[in-house]
C-alpha cells in the first residue's frame, strides 16, 4: 500500500525522461548477443565532427522498442583527449570532472591498477593515450553486426573522420544455441543493475534503494545522468553549457583479462579441503552459485526456480546473516552492492551505484574443456554512472581493492582483485558440516586489467551540437 | 563526556598562529611546509609517541562562507588545528608527546601564539588546555580498546588466519598434531612483543596518494 503511495507521488514529481534524447545504451542493456566497439583516433577536428554529423541518424537512442528489437545498435562515446581532439571550446573542456580530464591511466594508483594490473601491462592501445572515441555496435546477428559494422565504417572512410585504432569483438557466451548471460568463470552475471527515476524498465525489488519499510524505491535520475538531482539533492558536477552535459553520462570502459585455467585450479587445490565442496566454493567466492541463485536466500543448494523469479533473484539484504554465514562478508557481490550491510538502513550505498553494461569477449571454454590462461578470453566490462570518482572509483578502491568498510582488513575482492598471490579471503562458517569457516590464502590474480579508459556518452541534443560546432560555453 | 568515547579520548586543541608580516614564508606558510614533510608510519610522531588512535594537524586560514547572498566574516587568526583520538586525557597524552617527540611539537607550534616550549612540561600542559575546546560528538574508530589492545588484537587475527591457512584440514587427518601445533603456536603468539604502531603500511616511505575526495562527495 504504502509502495503505491510513494510510487503515486513520484509519478507526479517527475516526468519520464525525453527517452529520444538519451543514448540507449545508457538507458538499457540492450540484451543484444553480440558486439563490436570500434575505437577511433581522430587526427583532424572538422573532418572528425564531419564523421559524428554522419553518424548521427545512426544513433540508437532510448526510444522504447515497441516494434521489436532492431537488429542492431550504435552507441558513441569520447575520452577527453578525443574532445579536445573535436576542438571543443577551452572553457567546456576545463569544466569536465578531473578523473576524466586525466584518464583512467592516470588514476590507476587510486584504483589499485598497479603490479600485474599496471597501464605498463595494458594493451599497446590503451597505453599511449591514442584513443578518442568509442562507437559501440550491438547486433542480434553475425550478419547484423558486419552490415552495421560497414555503414560506420563507411561513414569513417567517407569522411576522412579518423582512424581506427582497434576493434574489440564481444559476444555472450551460447549454450545450447542459444545467448547466455554467463561470463567464463561459469557464473550467470548481470543480476543487479539499478533502477533509475524516470526510467522506464522492468524493475525489480532489490535494484534501486533500500527504503525504511523493507520496499525498494528507484534511484534519483541524477545518479545515472547528468541534469538531474542525485542522491544528495545536488545536480552532478558537469561540463558547462548545461546542454552538453544533460542527458549524458559518464562510461568507464575496462578489459578485464580472466584466467580461467588459474581459476579452475586453485578450486582444485583447495575444495579437497573445503567440507561444503568444489561448487560452493566457487559459490562463496561470488555470493551467488553458477546458475545465479543467490547464497543469502539458498545457501544450500542452487534453486533455478528462484533465479528465473523477478520478485525473488535480487530481493534480498544482509541484514539477518551479519556474520556472513550463508553469503560471506566478502563475495563479490556482497562487496560491489552491500545493499544495507553497512547499516543506516542502505542509505550509506546509494551514491555508490553503478550501472554495468558489458559482455563477455575471447573462446568459450565450457566446464571439462581444457582453457589456459594466455588464452584472449574475459570480459568487457563497462560502468555508466553520473560521477566516475564519487560512483565507480570508489567502489574500485575501497569495496574491490580494500576491506575496511566491510570490517575485513586490507582483504580484497576475492575473485577480482589484484592480489598477486598473496590474497586472503575468509568464508565465514557455522557448525553444520557441510558449512564451515574456511580460508582461501595465497590469492593469485583471477582477473587482470588489459585496459581501458573513461568516456563521455552525450545525448543525442549534444552530439548535434558537437556535430554542428555549437557548443557555446559562454 | 563531550570528549571521551568508551575509553577513547577525542582531543580538540586550536592553537591561533602567529600573524607576523614581517617574516617570510608566513608562520602558517612553514607550519604547512614541516607538517607536510612529517613521515607517516612507524616513523610518524603519534607512532613513537604513545596512545595515538587517529590523529590530524590542519592549518584553517579562515573560514569562509557558502551560500547566497554572500557574506564575508573573517576568524580573527589563522589557526592550527590538532585533533586526536587518544587513550588519556589532555595532560597526560600531552606529557607523552613531549617526553617521546619533542622536537616535533616544538616544530609545529612554535609558530603559534603564547606557546611555552615542550621543555616546560607544566606551562606546555596549561597552553595546550587554554587552547582545547570540546569535541563534543565525534567518530572514534575503535571505542573500547587501548592502542595496544587494537594493535595486539590485529596481530593474534593476522597469525591466526596464517595458522588456519597453514593447518586447514588437519583437525580430520591429524587431530592430535593440530592440538599440538596449535598449544605451540598460542604460547608463541602470547609470548610475541606488540607490534609497533603505523607498521605495515606500504606507503610508508613513499608518495601519499590522494585517497578519494572531490568535489560532491
Amino acid at each position: 500500500m504504502l509502495k503505491r503511495r510513494v510510487r503515486s507521488r513520484l509519478a507526479v514529481t517527475m516526468s519520464r525522461l525525453n527517452e529520444t534524447d538519451i543514448q540507449g545504451f545508457v538507458l538499457r542493456g540492450y540484451n543484444l548477443p553480440l558486439a563490436r566497439y570500434v575505437f577511433l583516433h581522430f587526427a583532424d577536428a572538422s573532418r572528425a565532427v564531419a564523421f559524428i554529423r554522419e553518424l548521427l541518424p545512426m544513433i540508437t537512442t532510448g526510444q522504447r522498442w515497441d516494434g521489436g528489437k532492431p537488429q542492431s545498435t550504435v552507441n558513441i562515446g569520447f575520452t577527453h583527449r578525443g574532445m579536445v581532439a573535436l576542438e571543443l571550446p577551452d572553457a567546456t573542456l576545463l569544466t569536465f570532472p578531473v578523473e576524466f580530464q586525466q584518464g583512467m591511466k592516470k588514476r590507476a594508483e587510486i584504483l589499485g591498477d598497479t603490479g600485474l594490473n599496471a597501464p605498463e601491462r595494458w594493451d599497446e592501445v590503451w597505453r599511449d593515450g591514442q584513443v578518442h572515441a568509442w562507437v559501440g555496435i550491438n547486433a542480434l546477428s553475425a550478419e547484423a553486426l558486419e552490415a552495421c559494422c560497414s555503414a560506420v565504417l563507411a561513414a569513417i572512410e567517407e569522411t576522412q573522420g579518423g582512424t581506427v585504432l582497434f576493434t574489440q569483438d564481444a559476444a555472450a557466451v551460447m549454450v545450447d544455441g542459444k545467448p547466455t548471460t554467463r561470463e567464463h568463470f561459469g557464473f550467470t552475471d548481470g543480476f543487479g543493475n539499478p533502477d533509475y527515476l524516470g526510467i522506464a524498465r522492468k524493475s525489480q525489488p532489490g535494484q534501486g534503494k533500500l527504503m525504511p519499510d523493507g520496499s525498494w524505491a528507484p534511484l534519483a535520475t541524477g545518479e545515472l545522468l547528468l541534469g538531474y538531482a542525485d542522491e544528495a539533492g545536488e545536480l552532478p558536477v558537469a561540463p558547462v553549457p548545461h546542454i552538453l552535459a544533460s542527458n549524458g553520462t559518464f562510461m568507464v570502459y575496462r578489459k578485464l583479462h580472466q584466467n580461467v585455467a588459474t581459476f579452475r585450479k586453485y578450486l582444485d587445490d583447495y575444495a579437497p579441503m573445503y567440507a561444503g565442496g568444489r561448487e560452493k566454493l566457487a559459490a562463496k567466492f561470488i555470493g551467488r552459485w553458477r546458475d545465479g541463485t543467490p547464497l543469502e536466500l539458498s545457501p544450500d543448494a542452487p534453486d533455478f526456480a528462484l533465479t528465473q523469479d523477478p520478485a525473488r533473484s535480487t530481493n534480498f539484504t544482509y541484514g539477518a546473516d551479519a556474520a556472513g554465514t550463508r553469503c560471506p562478508i566478502g563475495a563479490h557481490i556482497r562487496r560491489v552492492h552491500p545493499r544495507d550491510a553497512f547499516g543506516f538502513q542502505g542509505r550509506l550505498i546509494n551514491r555508490r551505484r553503478i550501472t554495468r553494461r558489458g559482455l563477455p569477449y575471447g573462446p568459450v571454454a565450457a566446464e571439462g574443456v581444457p582453457a589456459s590462461d594466455a588464452d584472449d578470453r574475459g570480459v568487457i566490462f563497462m560502468a555508466l554512472n553520473a560521477s566516475i570518482s564519487r560512483q565507480f572509483e570508489f567502489v574500485q578502491q575501497q569495496w574491490i581493492e580494500y576491506g575496511n568498510d566491510s570490517h575485513l582488513g586490507n582483504d580484497k575482492d576475492g575473485l577480482i582483485g589484484n592480489h598477486d598471490g598473496k590474497g586472503k579471503f575468509v568464508i565465514q562458517g557455522d557448525r553444520t558440516p557441510a558449512n564451515p569457516p574456511f580460508v582461501c590464502a595465497h590469492l593469485p590474480n583471477f582477473v587482470e586489467l588489459r585496459g581501458g579508459d573513461y568516456f563521455f556518452l552525450p545525448s543525442i541534443t549534444a552530439l548535434g551540437m558537437i556535430a554542428m560546432g555549437l557548443v557555446d560555453p559562454r | 563526556m563531550p570528549n571521551q568515547n568508551g575509553s577513547v579520548f577525542g582531543l580538540t586543541i586550536l592553537s591561533p598562529i602567529i600573524d607576523d608580516e614581517r617574516v617570510t614564508p608566513s608562520h602558517d606558510l612553514q607550519i604547512r611546509r614541516y607538517l607536510a614533510t612529517l613521515p607517516t608510519g612507524e616513523r610518524s610522531p603519534f607512532a613513537i609517541a604513545p596512545g595515538t588512535h587517529l590523529a590530524r594537524l590542519v592549518v584553517m586560514d579562515d573560514v569562509i562562507y557558502v551560500g547566497a547572498p554572500a557574506c564575508e566574516e573573517h576568524l580573527k587568526s589563522k589557526y592550527l588545528v590538532f585533533e586526536t583520538n587518544c587513550d588519556s586525557d589532555l595532560p597526560a597524552y600531552i606529557a607523552g608527546l613531549a617526553e617521546y617527540v619533542p622536537q616535533h611539537l616544538d616544530a609545529v607550534w612554535s609558530h603559534c601564539v603564547g606557546y611555552p616550549g615542550a621543555a616546560d612540561r607544566a606551562a606546555l600542559i596549561a597552553y595546550m588546555q587554554k587552547c582545547q575546546i570540546d569535541t563534543t560528538f565525534f567518530f572514534a574508530a575503535v571505542n573500547n580498546k587501548t592502542v595496544p589492545e587494537a594493535l595486539r588484537a590485529l596481530q593474534t587475527q593476522r597469525a591466526v588466519t596464517d595458522f588456519i591457512v597453514r593447518h586447514q584440514g588437519m583437525a580430520k587427518t591429524n587431530p592430535a598434531r593440530l592440538q599440538a601445533e596449535f598449544m605451540r603456536f598460542a604460547a608463541e603468539l602470547k609470548a610475541k612483543p606488540i607490534p609497533p604502531a603505523g607498521a605495515g603500511r606500504h606507503d610508508a616511505e613513499t608518495s601519499r596518494p590522494i585517497k578519494t575526495g572531490g568535489h560532491n562527495e
